[in-house]
């Protein structure tokens, strides 16, 4: 039996939240490749374009889990 | 028989290549370390890097040395990293999560999967980064404390004063890895090579450095 919080699900609430969560984690994805960037310029040794791939991977891989919370729950 | 030509100048007479002997060849290649060979960028001591370039890098600055923490200082969040990674298998034994419907089950585990992969980013980015490098003028501490703070500190060899290195422990003495601690004259008066590789080597080729500035600024050559 579903409860309700000042007659909203707490299904609906939890979604609110757990987008929420997914959405400025996403955002943190974000700055993580900024941040590998400026990283990779100050100091260089010729690996930086495989830690730009990890931080884009990441990157997608936040946004296909904010997506998902989206549509599935 | 007479000679026929007399040249008026004198013929340097060209002293002959005296060809090294095998042994000869061996004691010499032993006592000069090779360069590391580049291909693992993943190395914790790199003596005399080719292609390696810095923020403050002058153009006919020389790398000697670059110098990260040892590999098995990452043990800790390595291990922290692969709890994390089977801990939603305790589900099964301890179920906490029944109370969500079994989608927000799942994207629930998806978001513990997304922490768990910021927090070995986060860690193998911090240990990757933080170098330590000796050059033939100077020496430079890169830091970067979380992704948003760095600190680069650097000082001229010349005006390093005090060198100390310690290896202390089990573990540290059985992998050779240690602390190198440098006093300098300039504003930042301590650096800190902290769980580097090799440290007596890291201390012999910061010495060998400043033997070489004494010595050109005796003979003038000063940069």
């Amino acid at each position: 039996m579903e409860s309700f919080v000042f007659g909203i699900s707490i299904l609906t609430i939890v979604k609110g939240f757990l987008v929420f969560a997914f959405l400025i984690y996403t955002i943190f994805a974000g700055v993580i490749i900024k941040q590998v960037r400026l990283m990779g310029d100050t100091f260089k040794i010729g690996f930086e374009k495989n830690l730009n791939f990890l931080a884009i991977i990441h990157l997608i891989f936040a946004a296909g889990v904010l997506l998902l919370s989206i549509i599935v729950l | 028989m007479p000679d026929i030509y007399i040249s008026g100048e004198e013929v340097e007479k060209k002293p002959r290549k005296k060809k090294k002997t095998k042994k000869e060849t061996k004691k010499k290649d032993s006592e000069s370390p090779t360069p590391t060979s580049f291909k693992n960028p993943l190395l914790s001591y790199y003596y005399m890097p080719q292609n390696v370039e810095f923020e403050t890098k002058d153009a006919k600055e020389k790398i000697y040395l670059v110098l990260r923490r040892h590999p098995v200082t990452n043990l800790k969040w390595a291990l922290i990293a692969l709890f994390m990674v089977f801990a939603p298998i305790f589900l099964s034994v301890f179920p906490i999560l029944t109370f969500l419907p079994a989608s927000y089950q799942f994207i629930v585990i998806l978001g513990w999967y997304l922490i768990t992969t910021a927090f070995v980013l986060e860690n193998f980015l911090s240990w990757y980064f933080n170098v330590d490098i000796v050059t033939d003028e100077r020496i430079i501490d890169i830091e970067f404390y979380n992704l948003v703070y760095k600190q680069v500190s650097d000082a001229k060899i010349d005006r390093i004063q005090d060198i100390t290195y310690k290896t202390s422990g089990a573990l540290r003495s059985l992998l050779g890895y240690g602390d190198v601690l440098i006093q300098t004259a300039g504003e930042v008066p301590n650096f800190e090579f902290l769980g580097v590789p090799n440290p007596e080597k890291v201390v012999e080729v910061i010495q060998k450095e400043r033997l070489e500035e004494e010595r050109e600024k005796l003979e003038g050559r000063v940069r």
